[in-house]
Parts: structure tokens; C-alpha cells; sequence
């Protein structure tokens, strides 16, 4: 009898990146994320995380290796997998022609969505991420919060079954962060899929059920926090990190604490 | 609507969007450039020249008028949103949806068709203000305008797709289209070119171009019609097929 694996909402295998520069970005990745995870991918600045996502949504081409997104091919059956994610990419890439609601309304009708499904969805989305008040304002005009609620926003819009969030909390304030956090925890418990690519070890610690870590285009290990910390025989997961990725000097554990100095 | 016809419908009012929003700019501005070529080289020039081969020199320059209008801002329109979005990085959120390649081609190419249109459109209404403008062969004027409109969208895809900053676009348009269009006889007839310009002239693709919609206007070409048209059609048919491989491959949009 023929034997089928169980559909993953990400299953990566073998993922190649080469850029036509020589630069190898991903070199053999293999992940698997299940319906319902909520997975953080951490790793150093140029890593091969955005690359990761990048091939997954189509904005970048893989030179090897295979995407599964629910069981659709991502590059020969682009589009069923690509209706399948939703994206909120690291850098602000909102269109500056258009105002908060169109932005959401048109990133629905890309997907096919229909119109008045749209208009209810997008408001919705303006009230969940307090952005009523601003839906006839450019998007330029935004603050850089307002922006990364947007981008959060939009790429909820067609209720995608895979959410990719590329560091959604990098250079925002703690309220936001801690908003941001509470969302993401509450659609993830609704049943979406997160990938989540993070700086902020801590965030992936509460938020994720697992974790790898990537580095010079390789997972170089993964599982939950407490079984990589275990692994690695440190006390959390940030020396598991810094061991991994080969700077375990920079380890807070070692570091001396000067007493306290009255001046 | 399909869900495949919303999307393909709202990537196309995406592209009408942008340009409205910036009416002045793109509407106004080239409205009022046709205009002042009008009256410059129709009234103005026009009294003392009054006739080339027997044709009110006015009547002459109009129909290639209104093809520059249409070829200049279908070109110009497309190779600037695609450069724009791609700098912006907002051309992700398109290239992350279902769409195809035939169907983003499709939609950016039909963005400055329109605006082209737009334009021709208001040209040909102000000169009819100002001139009795026949149209003597509507049955050539349609395809060709249509074709010219629809070559010229095409190329502004393709410069917006290869640039990878504003001066590209710039370079294309003001050193290569320009002297182009102003070398291929909307002012002038080439017969009346010493040489070796004149020959030159027919090397100039352009020139079919403005002949074509002459012809359709005033029925006075000084090339074959039907050639012409064939040539066009094809060199249409071959830049979209060319375009949707650059898109289907994802050229300078996908790393």
C-alpha cells in the first residue's frame, strides 16, 4: 500500500539559493512547519532567513530544492500556494500612491478577492490594528509604527492559511511589540500557521513552538527551546544561539557582574 | 467576476489609480505640450508654410500629434510605475499574489495604454476645436493607433523592468524615443529631405508609425499601408511575447 506523509503547511527540502553573483544564500535547507504551528526561524543578518521567505512567496527563484505549501508546489503550482500566504516583509514596502484602505483593498482583490467580502474584511482589519482614523491617509504619511500595523494588516487581508512575518517587532516601540504579540498569539490559536523570523531571542522563546536556527544558508539546528538549550547543555536560548552560530564569548553568562558603585 | 478576473481587474485599476491620482502631471502637463505644439508649428508656423503636398499643413501635423501623445505617455506611464513600485518595493505585494506573468504583463501594459489613450483622446477633441480634423480611413486608424498604443506600452514595460534607477527611464525616453518621434516626420515630410536623410528616414521605425496614422486621418502616407501595418503588428506581437519571457523568467523582478 502506497504510504502518504502528512501534509505540512511548509515542507522544505533541499533548498538551494545562488545568486547569479556566486554568493550561495541557501545551501540544502530542509524545514518542516505543521497546520497550526507557530515556528520561529532565527539566525544572524544575511543568514539566508528573508532568501527563505523569499522563495517561499515567489520573490525569489530557488536554484534548487523543493517548497511545499499545503501540498501545493510553490513553484510549479504557484498559484494555490501563494494564496495560501500571507506576507509581512522586513522592510516597509507600502505603496505610496495609495491610502491605508486601498492598500488593504487592492492586496485582497491581487488575491481575488470579492468586493464586498473585501470591504468587510478591510474593516475589520482597520479596527483590529487602530487604523480607522487613518484609512483616507497615504500610506507616506504614516509613522513607522501605523506602517508595520498596515503591513501586518495587509498581509492578513485574504486570510491566509500561512502567515510569514519577517521580523514584525525590529525597530518598534514596547506597546506595539507587546500588541503585535498578543495578535499574532490570537491567530495562531485560530488556527493559522506562523513562520516567524526574529532578532529578539526572547520573543521567539514565548511566542514559538519551535525554532531553528539558520546560519550561512544552513539549519544548523532546531527543535523547542528547552530541547536546544538541552542540546547544546547551556542554560537558555540564547547561549544555545551564540554556541551554535560559533560566538559563545559573547555569552551574558560569562560576563562578570561589577558590584555596585556608590559615586 | 472569477476570482482570476478580480485579480486581473484590480492589478489594471491599480495602474489607472496611479495616474489619475497625479492627473496634473500626467494628463495636464502632456495636454497642454500637444496644444502648444499645435499652436506653434500649425497656427504659428503653419501661416507661412500653409500647404505640404497639397494637405493644410495643420491637417499634416496633427495625426502625428496625436500618435505622440498616445506613444510618449503609454511609454512614459509604464516604465515609471514599474520603476517606481520596484523601488519602492511595493511590486512585492503583487509578485507574492497568484497573478501570472501573462497577467501582470497584461495589467502593467494596459496602465499606460490608457493613459495614452486618454490623452490622444483629448488631443484629437482640443484639435478638433481648433480644425475641420477628418478621418478619412477609420479602419486603419483604429488597429493603428490601437498597435502603436499597445508597441509603446510594451516598451515602457520593458525599460521599467530593465532600469534600475530613474535615469535609465530618463535616458530612454528623452535621448532614444524623442528623436526618434521628432526625426520620423511629425513635422515635416521626408520627400522633402535632402539625402542621404531621407533614406535615412525609412530606417526610422517611427516613421511607418506617423504614416499609418496620417493615412487614417487625411489618407496621405508615403509608404505602403498594409506593409506597414503588417511590420507594426508584428514588431507589436514580438516585444509582448518578448516581455512575457522577461516576466515568466522573472528579469530584475524576482532575485
Amino acid at each position: 500500500m502506497r504510504r502518504f506523509r502528512a501534509m505540512n503547511a511548509l515542507d522544505i527540502e533541499e533548498l538551494e539559493k545562488r545568486y547569479p553573483t556566486g554568493v550561495e544564500a541557501l545551501r540544502g535547507v530542509s524545514l518542516r512547519i505543521a497546520p497550526g504551528e507557530l515556528f520561529g526561524l532565527l539566525g544572524p543578518n544575511g543568514a539566508g532567513k528573508s532568501t527563505l521567505i523569499h522563495c517561499t512567496t515567489g520573490l525569489a527563484q530557488p536554484t534548487g530544492g523543493t517548497i511545499q505549501v499545503f501540498g501545493h508546489d510553490a513553484i510549479g503550482d504557484y498559484g494555490p500556494a501563494r494564496q495560501a500566504v500571507g506576507l509581512a516583509p522586513q522592510e516597509p514596502n507600502l505603496d505610496w500612491f495609495l491610502t491605508v484602505e486601498e492598500t488593504l483593498d487592492y492586496h485582497a482583490g491581487y488575491f481575488g478577492m470579492p468586493k464586498r467580502e473585501r470591504r468587510e474584511r478591510t474593516a475589520e482589519l482597520l479596527e483590529t490594528f487602530s487604523l480607522t482614523e487613518k484609512a483616507d491617509e497615504r500610506t507616506r504619511t504614516l509613522s513607522g509604527g501605523m506602517k508595520r500595523r498596515l503591513i501586518l494588516a495587509r498581509a492578513m487581508m485574504h486570510r491566509p492559511r500561512l502567515l510569514i512575518l519577517d521580523e514584525p517587532t525590529a525597530g518598534v516601540d514596547v506597546e506595539l511589540r507587546l500588541e503585535l504579540w498578543h495578535y499574532v498569539q490570537r491567530i495562531n490559536a485560530e488556527g493559522t500557521t506562523i513562520l516567524l523570523t526574529t532578532h529578539y531571542l526572547e520573543e521567539a522563546e514565548q511566542l514559538c513552538d519551535r525554532i531553528a536556527f539558520i546560519d550561512h544558508g544552513e539549519i544548523v539546528g532546531e527543535g523547542t527551546s528547552g530541547e536546544l538549550s538541552a542540546r547544546y547543555g547551556v542554560d537558555n536560548l540564547e547561549d544555545a544561539y551564540l554556541t551554535l552560530v560559533g560566538r559563545k564569548e559573547l555569552s551574558r553568562s560569562h560576563v562578570p557582574v561589577e558590584p555596585e558603585t556608590v559615586p | 467576476m472569477n476570482t482570476a478576473q478580480i485579480r486581473f481587474a484590480t492589478l489594471w485599476r491599480r495602474e489607472v489609480n496611479r495616474f489619475m491620482k497625479i492627473k496634473k502631471q500626467t494628463l495636464g502637463a502632456p495636454l497642454l505640450e500637444t496644444f502648444l505644439y499645435i499652436m506653434v508649428f500649425g497656427a504659428a508656423l503653419g501661416s507661412r508654410i500653409k500647404e505640404l503636398h497639397g494637405i493644410e499643413y495643420i491637417l499634416f501635423v496633427i495625426p502625428g500629434l496625436i500618435m505622440m501623445a498616445w506613444s510618449i505617455n503609454s511609454f512614459a506611464n509604464n516604465s515609471s510605475s514599474i520603476l517606481q513600485q520596484k523601488f519602492q518595493g511595493a511590486i512585492q505585494d503583487q509578485l507574492s499574489s497568484p497573478a501570472s506573468p501573462l497577467e501582470l504583463l497584461l495589467a502593467f501594459s494596459l496602465g499606460g495604454f490608457m493613459r495614452g489613450l486618454l490623452v490622444a483622446l483629448l488631443t484629437f477633441l482640443a484639435a478638433s476645436l481648433l480644425v475641420d480634423l477628418p478621418v478619412d480611413h477609420i479602419l486603419v486608424l483604429i488597429p493603428a493607433l490601437f498597435l502603436v498604443g499597445f508597441f509603446f506600452s510594451q516598451l515602457g514595460v520593458l525599460i521599467g523592468v530593465r532600469a534600475e534607477q530613474f535615469d535609465d527611464v530618463a535616458f530612454a525616453q528623452t535621448f532614444v524615443l524623442q528623436p526618434l518621434i521628432f526625426l520620423g516626420g511629425v513635422f515635416y515630410s521626408a520627400t522633402l529631405l535632402p539625402e542621404p536623410f531621407s533614406t535615412l528616414t525609412h530606417f526610422n521605425p517611427l516613421f511607418y508609425m506617423i504614416n499609418l496614422v496620417r493615412y487614417g486621418f487625411i489618407g496621405y502616407s508615403e509608404v505602403s499601408v498594409a506593409l506597414s501595418l503588417l511590420a507594426l503588428t508584428a514588431a507589436t506581437a514580438a516585444l509582448f511575447l518578448f516581455n512575457l519571457r522577461l516576466f515568466s523568467r522573472g528579469y530584475r523582478l524576482r532575485a
